[in-house]
């Protein structure tokens, strides 16, 4: 919100401090809204709006998958050292992708801005992440594999 | 007053014609950690979409490109300096991540443990970097 008012390009020093000053007075009334009795002990109880308000549960699900996708990740890693072979070269092709491409994802969503802009990143974004899993697949099928050509490259 | 105070913090952004906005910031290990996830993330999504589409349309097999490496007879510090560069920013967001998740877990957010948490992953990353790296 500081940058987004203006900030960014000071044309001239008295312009900055004017829009500075202009935030900085609104931030305090907001704060005196927020309920005093909660922030004791570095914590602060904070409150969601009930579930009934959500349209759809597509965002939750989408917040949840990508924990279960990271955990999956997380457990690939070892499995690639452990049991290296065709299923943990495909598994790990398609988990690293999906991971990658929600990441981006997240990405596109906190920086791009306006209706046009977000369409074409997330347009890129799948012809990225497409490319790069059938990248990935066709170096498991007609190469070494994801888990050998880690070992191939340490054995340097 | 805050509005005028935090003007004479951005001063020297101010003066060398940058924006005032990261330099009027209190920056802390959390948020800096926070955005070197996001950074490493970001560099080993590359580095797996690189990989990707090079073995889609770089001709020769993985065993060539290993040999035309191998040929250049780099010392085993050098080689051990590139293991580390490439196991480090995976360890920082592995463990970092597993941070994450834990707090996804609603456990560990309170400030001193986001430190405590912050610096056991940096610790982590160093160790099992080095380690690894030396594999």
């Amino acid at each position: 919100w500081l940058w987004r008012s203006g900030l960014g390009k000071p044309r001239n020093g008295r312009a900055a401090a004017v829009l500075l000053n202009k935030f900085l007075l609104a931030r305090p009334v907001a704060v005196l809204t927020r309920p005093v009795e909660d922030c004791h002990h570095q914590t602060c109880k904070f409150h969601t709006s009930p579930r009934s308000f959500a349209g759809s549960k597509a965002a939750s699900l989408h917040w949840t998958s990508e924990r279960a996708v990271s955990i999956l990740l997380l457990g690939l890693l070892p499995a690639a050292y452990l049991y290296p072979g065709a299923a943990v070269d495909y598994s790990l092709a398609a988990t690293l992708t999906l991971h990658g491409h929600w990441g981006l994802g997240q990405l596109v969503t906190d920086y791009v801005h306006g209706e046009t802009s977000v369409k074409v990143a997330n347009a890129g974004l799948y012809l990225l992440s497409a490319l790069t899993f059938a990248g990935l697949c066709y170096f498991n099928y007609h190469d070494v594999g994801i888990c050998r050509a880690v070992a191939m490259l340490w054995s340097l | 007053m805050a509005a005028l105070s935090l003007r004479h913090v951005g001063r020297h952004c101010l003066r060398a014609h940058l924006s005032p906005r990261l330099c009027i910031r209190n920056w802390s290990l959390p948020m800096a950690m926070s955005i070197c996830h996001r950074g490493t993330g970001v560099a080993l999504s590359a580095g797996v979409s690189l990989f990707g589409l090079s073995a889609l349309l770089i001709p020769g097999n993985f065993e060539s490109h290993l040999e035309l490496v191998k040929s250049l007879c780099l010392g085993p510090s050098l080689i051990y300096t590139a293991k580390f560069a490439l196991v480090f920013p995976l360890m920082y967001h592995t463990w970092n991540g597993i941070r994450h998740l834990v707090w996804d877990l609603g456990k560990g957010l309170k400030i001193p443990q986001l430190y405590q948490s912050g610096v056991a992953v940096l610790v982590l990353t160093v160790l099992s970097s080095v380690g690894l790296a030396a594999m």
